[in-house]
């Protein structure tokens, strides 16, 4: 019967036809218990009885078979008799001594010297911590021991197994290499599902190339296990360097990475030519330079040397950045490289960050006032409100003042178009909605509502959808401004409306995220835990509305039904309104962070950190995000890999979203200022 | 003006009489009867369906494909299951569930469907106590935290359904270690809220999107062949045979903390989703899924087909099928 196990080798030692304690074997091996098991065999302790006056112990390995196929039992005991035949002619301080082997009962026996010790997986599992120049040792023996092996003859011996199970500490803390030529070869034509990987085998061993560079890798992925504490075999093969030890263990000097890093190289041919040229590169680390060994063949170019425990503070380990910065160079070899971006920015600017002052505005035009809000645009035509409460309308190719046009209050609603009735629509904190003619800058109609309009307009099926800080939503007829309904929402609506074919959907003070059907009824209601100054953007392929809060999240909402599907959490409050593009969306926190999150499962694609937090809302234009900081910068960045194209420093915070109008993006500042800056190419 | 309509008519227009009443909340399971009761290890019909069909009120009269496809799947989800031991095993170490409430009142609700495969490993009858504890557990965690909410309106401040089935399958995992630490399984969830799926997914069992034309595997594999196929190191041709093809490096029951690869997708209307356990992949091509599929309105013939073919291709594991037909 077909039976799963959990680990390759785990063993279920269902059928124990083990040998008990004072069982007397071969007349000569008492039998005092067992000291491991699983895989193919049981290893036992057992005293020699040879020796009546001392009490030598020694270590049994037992092959017992319950395989049925003579053929397979076989090849089996032809294995271990290679094992025994392997070990026989060896010697090394490193490798248990053999003593004597026979087969009995259908059962062969391996005697062997007994290791009064641990081996590296329990020390694991009993330890929080392993010493850093302790592993250095060990792993300078096992290359000892490895090479040693590979240096065989007439064919080199590959270990093929290098774990840390695998891997004995005796009780003079030195190491020893345990169960050699036991399950080797992989196991073949397995039927069932297992879980759990080899987790340290190299990854030409799975297309059964093995070569003494698939004991470096191994020996690489064991010392990243011990002093990560990741086990690789609980994460997805060869992720190693997703898990870089200089993240897990600061203690871990930088050439140790290195050195580690280079052990555990994809291809065979990248990593240490040899076990010896690995110690050479581990001795570096533990000597002085007077003590080290001169017979490097290939010129080390130095890593930097660390006492023991104390590293010099160029190179404390929090400047080391997760990275792999800096590894030391190996001679001719080819050096380390770190692994290359997520995705390769195709971006004329590739070469890094424009500096600043190469990149100029076309043109700029100062108000009297902090601009606050987000300029519009037609073909030739720009506009920007100010708090000094104007309205001023510029020629979008040279920003010459066309006209202005003045309320009573400080204008913090962004102006938007209706290019149907030929008219500017925005807000004002003087309480009133005007409605202005783009060419001539003459008023067409105002509507008045009881507080400061902050929200920004939108204009959908020929209506001006808006909030009002009175608590109001309210649909006008876009023509003459004649109320259609208003909806009762309570606390102020500061954010934009989304208007798809069926629904309005909009934010307010309360935390609220309402949609209301065309004609003015509540649909649903989703409530976040703080308020929303963020717009609304709503994906009409996928029917699903981003909204940031000023709880820190940005949401994610079934428009059909208000549910939330996912949210993603920043640092800081969410007032910047969200921006899509090609399954990402971006949006800035007051953590001083403008991320791009994946919209099909909400995980954070990228970051990009300004350091001052962010309001304003990102605008994205072909492959480029654009949004302005606190810190007064206008950026540029690459929508695919959060690469910086260009920044530019205006004289104060920018709060408001950029517009994109024909060859030039708009973006106000508080300095008063309106700036037109060249798209490129 | 057609903007008045809009604005005025939006409400959905009662379909017929029975519908007018204020609240009438009929819970429709979706399972549709299959055609007949034949057993799956004995298929050696062609799979292509001519023969008489029994449509769901009883009366037995030829149907042609088309007016079989206007019959079935009309303004709900329809679903098939199906779950076997195979030619070869003893015992069934999968686990499934299934089920899909439709109301209809003035409140709204949206249609809401759960679907789980997950398929058991390890010795001593724990593969199939892992995988009917983690179907067991999701399953409980989601009807409570997700669909109660959304049956008594409470859906303010809701936790995300992405959050809510992460949570639910964190917990099945945790609930393995500590009641089944030898057991391990596989876990693939559809929860269905209308047309939008969210998907949770860790191992080897899978979730299929087949479209008019096309069929796209959502999730991807946790195995060891994916993982050496991803970085180019085997071929997939290759990877059919290699002797690991069936080592996971993820499962639910493996670990204190297990990573849930989780999506949502706005699946198109008329569509179909499928979810299986690797003895249906392992034997049956993607293309020759999609062709079955395509061939059997009724989603339990389909299944049937697809388990009874695996069955005649050596049935060398456990298969289970879901397959959800969305409606046009």
């Amino acid at each position: 019967m077909p039976e799963t196990t959990q680990f390759a080798g785990g063993g279920d030692n269902s059928q124990d036809t083990s040998l008990k304690p004072n069982h007397v074997l071969h007349n000569r091996y008492k039998i005092m218990g067992v000291l491991g098991g699983g895989g193919m065999g049981t290893v036992y302790q057992a005293r020699d009885l040879n020796f009546t006056d001392v009490r030598k112990l020694v270590a049994i390995k037992e092959m017992q078979t319950q395989v049925s196929d003579g053929a397979l039992r076989a090849s089996m005991l032809k294995t271990f008799r290679r094992e025994a035949n392997i070990l026989a002619t060896l010697s090394h301080p490193a490798i248990p001594q053999i003593y004597d082997f026979f087969d009995l009962n259908e059962r062969a026996y391996l005697v062997m010297e007994y290791i009064n010790g641990k081996d590296l997986e329990i020390l694991l599992a009993q330890t929080k911590e392993l010493p850093v120049e302790k592993v250095i040792e060990w792993a300078i023996d096992l290359c000892d021991v490895l090479e040693y092996l590979h240096t065989q003859k007439p064919d080199p011996i590959v270990f093929r197994d290098v774990k840390p199970s695998n891997i004995m500490i005796d009780s003079l803390g030195k190491v020893r290499l345990i169960d050699f030529g036991i399950a080797k070869t992989f196991v073949s034509g397995a039927k069932n599902t297992m879980i759990g990987t080899e987790g340290y085998s190299a990854p030409e061993q799975y297309k059964g190339d093995v070569s003494p560079q698939s004991d470096i890798y191994s020996l690489g992925a064991t010392l990243h296990h011990i002093l990560t504490r990741k086990d690789p075999r609980l994460e997805p093969p060869f992720s190693f360097h997703e898990r870089p030890i200089a993240v897990l263990n600061p203690k871990v000097p930088p050439g140790m990475i290195a050195i580690i890093d280079r052990a555990l190289l994809f291809s065979g041919a990248e990593r240490f030519r040899s076990c010896r040229e690995m110690k050479e590169s581990l001795d570096t680390l533990r000597y002085r330079p007077m003590m080290l060994p001169s017979s490097s063949q290939a010129p080390i170019q130095q890593p930097p040397n660390y006492p023991p425990a104390q590293y010099p503070p160029q190179y404390a380990p929090q400047q080391y950045p997760p990275q792999y910065a800096q590894p030391p160079q190996y001679g001719a070899q080819p050096q380390y490289q770190p692994p290359a971006p997520e995705t390769p920015s195709t971006d004329f600017f590739r070469e890094g960050t424009t500096n600043i002052g190469t990149i100029q505005p076309k043109w700029t035009f100062k108000t009297e006032d902090e601009i606050r809000c987000s300029p519009t645009a037609t073909k030739d035509q720009a506009f920007v409100g100010s708090y000094d409460s104007n309205i001023w309308s510029l020629k979008l190719d040279t920003g010459e003042l066309l006209w202005k046009f003045p309320t009573k209050g400080g204008i913090a609603s962004s102006p938007v178009l209706d290019e149907m009735n030929r008219t500017v629509v925005f807000g004002s904190e003087d309480f009133t909605l005007y409605a202005v003619d783009f060419r001539s800058g003459r008023i067409s109609w105002t509507f008045p509502t009881k507080d400061r309009i902050r929200s920004t307009p939108r204009v959908a099926h020929n209506f001006v959808f808006f909030g009002s800080d009175d608590g109001k939503l309210y649909a006008l007829a876009a023509p003459n401004g004649r109320q259609h309904w208003a909806a009762d929402i309570e606390t102020p609506v500061r954010s934009r409306p989304f208007v798809t074919n069926e629904l309005v959907i909009v934010g307010a003070e309360s935390g609220e995220v309402a949609a209301f059907t065309l004609s003015g009824n509540r649909k649903w209601t989703y409530r976040a835990r703080r308020n929303i100054i963020s717009s609304p953007l709503v994906n009409m392929v996928d029917n699903i509305c981003y909204v940031g809060s000023g709880d820190g999240f940005l949401y994610a909402l079934d428009i059909n039904t208000g549910f939330n599907s996912w949210r993603f959490r920043t640092h800081g409050s969410i007032i910047s309104s969200p921006a899509e593009y090609k399954q990402l969306v971006f949006f800035g926190s007051t953590d001083g962070i403008l991320y791009a999150v994946n919209t099909q499962n909400g995980r954070e694609k990228w970051k990009f950190d300004t350091g001052k937090p962010i309001v304003a809302s990102p605008v994205v234009h072909k492959d480029a995000v654009y949004f302005g900081g606190t810190d007064g910068y206008f950026y540029c960045i690459g929508a695919e890999n959060g690469k910086e194209r260009w920044k530019y420093k205006t004289g104060g915070a920018i709060t408001a979203m950029p517009h994109i109008a024909g060859d030039v993006v708009l973006i106000g500042s508080l300095d008063h200022t309106l700036y037109a800056f060249p798209l490129g190419t | 003006m057609n903007l008045f309509r809009r604005f005025f008519n939006n409400q959905p227009q009662p379909k017929s009489a029975s519908d007018n009443g204020a609240l009438n909340g009929s819970i429709t399971p979706g399972a549709v009867p299959t055609t007949k009761a034949e057993s799956p290890l004995q298929e050696t019909a062609p799979l292509i369906t001519t023969a008489p069909i029994l449509i769901p009120d009883g009366a037995t009269r030829p149907l042609s494909q088309e007016s079989l496809l206007t019959y079935l799947g009309g303004d709900h989800l329809i679903f098939g299951q199906l779950s076997d031991v195979g030619m070869v095993r003893s015992n069934n170490q999968d686990a499934a569930i299934s089920y899909f409430v439709s109301s209809r009142s003035n409140d709204e609700r949206p249609d809401f469907g759960l679907f789980i495969v997950a398929d058991g490993m390890g010795g001593h009858h724990d593969g199939e106590k892992a995988s009917a504890l983690a179907v067991k557990t999701v399953a409980t965690q989601v009807t409570s935290t997700i669909y109660l909410p959304m049956l008594s309106g409470q859906t303010d401040n809701q936790v995300p359904i992405t959050e809510a089935l992460t949570e639910a399958v964190q917990k099945a995992n945790a609930d393995i270690m500590t009641q089944v630490p030898d057991g391990g399984t596989t876990f693939s969830a559809v929860i269905l809220i209308g047309d939008l799926a969210y998907i949770a997914h860790v191992g080897d069992s899978r979730v299929y999107l087949l479209t008019k034309d096309n069929i796209e595997q959502l999730t991807r594999d946790h195995s060891l062949v994916q993982r050496l196929i991803e970085l180019d190191q085997l071929t997939p041709e290759e990877a059919a045979d290699h002797p690991q093809k069936n080592v996971l490096y993820r499962a639910l029951g493996q670990n204190e903390v297990v990573e849930i690869d989780t999506l949502f997708r706005r699946v198109p209307p008329k569509s179909r989703l499928m979810l299986c356990s690797d003895g249906l992949w392992n034997q049956v091509q993607d293309r020759e899924i999609a062709d079955i599929i395509r061939q059997n309105a009724n989603p339990q013939d389909a299944c049937n087909k697809l388990v009874a073919l695996a069955n005649k291709r050596g049935g060398l594991d456990n298969v289970t099928v879901i397959l959800l037909n969305l409606p046009g």
